[in-house]
């Protein structure tokens, strides 16, 4: 498999000196004075750097909608949070979310990737019927799959017809298997972005390779497995990584559907930060999106480092 | 880069940042208003040029309608009634949190939700108020305040909880004598469900509702000053009185007493179930008679559903004043703006008044002015257990937390009855302090 990657990366490592070689040196500072970046580096500041910068100033005040001063308290937010069960049960339940609409949408997109990956009119058309979902508001998304799921909702009505007897599953109504069902839908919106970037990572893989492992005689299901999923690795890497980690910030769709019920048992941590952050505390709820922060930037380092590894074995 | 750039980039980028962090100061701050009595403006003085903003929720916005029509035609003021979305109190909150302002708004008028919106720093106080002697009943000292100052205008009727029942119901099962007390009223629904009928209907899936059986359970105790315990520190949601309450509601669910599908049941629901008698009674507030007002008209209404209050040890109504029910005016610090925006609280209570009541059919809160003819019994029966009603947890308390949301997690099982009450308390404690309660 590496020997067979290796024409591809030869012409990149050839670029890179050349490209150091180019570089324009002196000629620049007079050209482009440094304070044109002024506009630019004022946008940052006031739209990234400062809100990042404020996320980590406020989790350690008191700041609430009940009065104007806002006072230092040090690291006692995050003391109250530890001591209540709902901030570590929420971030479970945020991550055994994030797991499954990673694993749902990587899933859909790959199978539907490879159901429309020759371009026929058929298989356009197709693909920008499961693309329309992702430009689709997520709100809007969850409060049609909420109407469909209800008991007396259009799924059963659909059920009851094909079947024999009544069907009225309560789709939302289970305090297991609900966060299954709200990772689903969350994975139904995305499948179409996983499905396009799966497409782009198939249209990569040269025809040649193909028809060299045809003509050793590889089945279907081999050409898959040995050839088209190891040449795929870039693109499960960037899929996974924006799934989970997209998710892991998820909120619009449950909210829409459950708002965190039954029992509490798909309360992401979004969602407890917005119920915080209405009850006026701005500082704890500010605490708990730098821990959900913190979360993500842990998950998101060692996740992503061993997808690239992973891309390199292969 | 070279160094110098990078230190030149570097600078900016940390000079940017401190000017940022120097404004780090809460936008909402303003100067303390002063809590004496201010001159309020004839009803008619001319406001001609003058715009006055009023925030309203979805279900709130066209309650002004016939108000803001008279008050332009007779001062030339322009009126706007903007609607922040839901959830209306958080998006409100978020605002003025930030500085922005109306000069009106829709609000809860209790203390726990004046305090949420720092009152003493962002509302105008209302004291002097023509209007307040007009007011019938106690109505006048019964909410709107905060620490003895009036912040809100009561508009409408406060909501009460209590029982909404199917009166053809109760008539197919004998019932001629409506509940006297808790044990009377349980007893009702053990007969009912003895006949085959489902005493109660609750809605699991959305939520809020739940509250409204512990809180009935409180009205003597809350009379006996159980919140004012509750807010000093010295009694908690976990002590014997609310523990009770919540141990009571969880055992008539273990015994059958509510609908099947009381996990999966929606506020929709619990309204078409009454009305078609799939279910005799519901503890709910004024708003679900609005949800029954979409689906029949008074005539129905009156002949089908009836209203009685219930509590512990009476007949003891429990009141929630919500965010339809009364105005704030905001201190913008404009004077001219401020002065308008009292005189239109004082032509809504005023000359406006009567249309008022008549546009919206609904029960008249002044003794001078009466109530229109078409508002249903159920309202009337409503508004007059007003008269001796205790005071809710979202009245009383100083702080409004999720009870809710975890008698609703008890109901799908996934929190004890113990665990909701600690979960409250803790919440109850943590927003307490951020108030700067003392013994928190």
């Amino acid at each position: 498999m590496t020997t067979m990657l290796e024409p591809h990366r030869a012409p990149q490592e050839e670029l890179a000196p050349s490209r150091a070689g180019a570089r324009p040196g002196r000629r620049s500072s007079s050209d482009h004075p440094l304070w044109f970046l002024l506009p630019a580096l004022a946008i940052l500041a006031v739209f990234f750097i400062a809100p990042t910068v404020f996320n980590f100033v406020y989790a350690f005040t008191d700041w609430s909608s009940f009065k104007s001063e806002i006072g230092f308290v040090g690291l006692e937010n995050f003391r109250d949070l530890a001591s209540s069960g709902t901030l570590l049960a929420d971030l479970r339940i945020t991550v055994v979310y994030a797991i499954l609409v990673a694993i749902f949408q990587n899933l859909f997109g790959l199978l539907l990737a490879l159901l429309l990956e020759r371009d026929t009119r058929v298989n356009r058309m197709a693909r920008v019927a499961f693309f329309v979902p992702v430009i689709m508001s997520a709100l809007a998304v969850g409060y049609v799959f909420q109407a469909l799921l209800e008991p007396d909702g259009g799924l059963n009505a659909m059920l009851s017809f094909l079947l024999p007897g009544q069907v009225d599953v309560a789709w939302l109504g289970s305090t297991r298997w609900t966060i299954v069902v709200v990772a689903l839908v969350h994975a139904w919106k995305w499948m179409g972005l996983s499905m396009l970037i799966y497409l782009a990572g198939l249209k990569t893989i040269s025809d040649d390779v193909l028809e060299a492992a045809r003509l050793d005689g590889a089945s279907g299901w081999q050409l898959f497995r040995q050839v088209k999923l190891p040449l795929l690795a870039p693109a499960v890497t960037f899929n996974v990584a924006t799934a989970l980690l997209g998710s892991m910030n998820g909120f619009d769709v449950v909210q829409a559907t459950t708002e965190g019920g039954p029992g509490g048992t798909t309360e992401l941590l979004n969602i407890f930060i917005f119920r915080t952050f209405g009850q006026g505390l701005f500082a704890q709820a500010t605490a708990m999106s730098l821990t959900l922060f913190l979360v993500v930037a842990l998950l998101a380092f060692p996740v992503i480092a061993g997808l690239r590894r992973r891309e390199r074995v292969l | 880069m070279n160094k110098r750039m990078t230190r030149s980039v570097l600078g900016v980028a940390a000079a940017a940042t401190l000017l940022l962090a120097a404004a780090c100061s809460d936008p909402g701050s303003s100067t303390t208003t002063s809590g004496g009595s201010v001159d309020w403006p004839a009803q008619d003085t001319d406001l001609t040029g003058t715009t006055l903003t009023i925030w309203a929720a979805q279900n709130s916005n066209t309650i002004p309608d016939s108000v803001v029509a008279g008050f332009e035609d007779l001062t030339g003021a322009e009126v706007d009634v903007e609607t922040i979305p839901d959830p209306y109190e958080q998006g409100v909150q978020t605002k003025v949190a930030t500085g922005d302002m109306p000069d009106l708004a829709f609000w809860q008028p209790t203390a726990s939700q004046l305090t949420a919106l720092n009152a003493k720093q962002n509302l105008l106080p209302l004291d002097g108020a023509p209007f307040v002697d007009a007011y019938s009943g106690g109505l006048a000292d019964m909410t709107g305040l905060l620490d003895g100052t009036r912040y809100a205008a009561l508009i409408t009727t406060p909501a009460v909880e209590g029982v909404y029942y199917n009166k053809e119901v109760f008539e197919k099962a004998g019932i001629t004598d409506l509940p006297t007390d808790w044990d009377s009223f349980v007893a009702l629904a053990e007969q009912l469900k003895g006949d085959g009928v489902t005493p109660f209907y609750e809605m699991g899936a959305d939520r809020w509702a739940t509250q409204w059986w512990v809180q009935v359970q409180l009205a003597e105790a809350a009379q006996d000053g159980l919140w004012d315990r509750v807010n000093a520190n010295e009694e908690s949601f976990t002590d014997d009185t609310i523990q009770g309450a919540v141990d009571e509601y969880e055992d008539l669910i273990d015994e059958g007493l509510f609908n099947d599908d009381i996990k999966t049941a929606t506020f929709e629901d619990q309204g078409k179930a009454l009305l078609n008698g799939d279910a005799a009674m519901v503890m709910q507030v004024n708003s679900f008679f609005g949800q029954l007002q979409q689906l029949a008209d008074t005539d129905e209404l009156n002949q089908k559903i009836g209203f009685f209050p219930i509590s512990k040890d009476g007949n003891v109504g429990t009141y929630i004043p919500d965010q339809s029910n009364a105005l704030v005016a905001f201190n913008t610090g404009d004077e001219d703006q401020e002065a308008a925006a009292r005189q239109l609280l004082e032509y809504w209570l005023g000359d406006g008044y009567a249309d008022f009541v008549a546009a919206q059919s609904t029960v008249s809160l002044q003794t001078d002015v009466p109530s229109p003819s078409d508002v249903p019994q159920a309202l009337l029966d409503v508004s007059a257990s007003l008269d001796g009603a205790a005071g809710s947890m979202q009245a009383l308390a100083v702080a409004n937390p999720d009870l809710y949301i975890n008698l609703a997690d008890m109901i799908q099982g996934t929190k004890t009855p113990e665990q909701v009450t600690e979960a409250t308390q803790q919440q109850f404690a943590q927003l307490a302090k951020a108030q700067g309660v003392s013994g928190f």
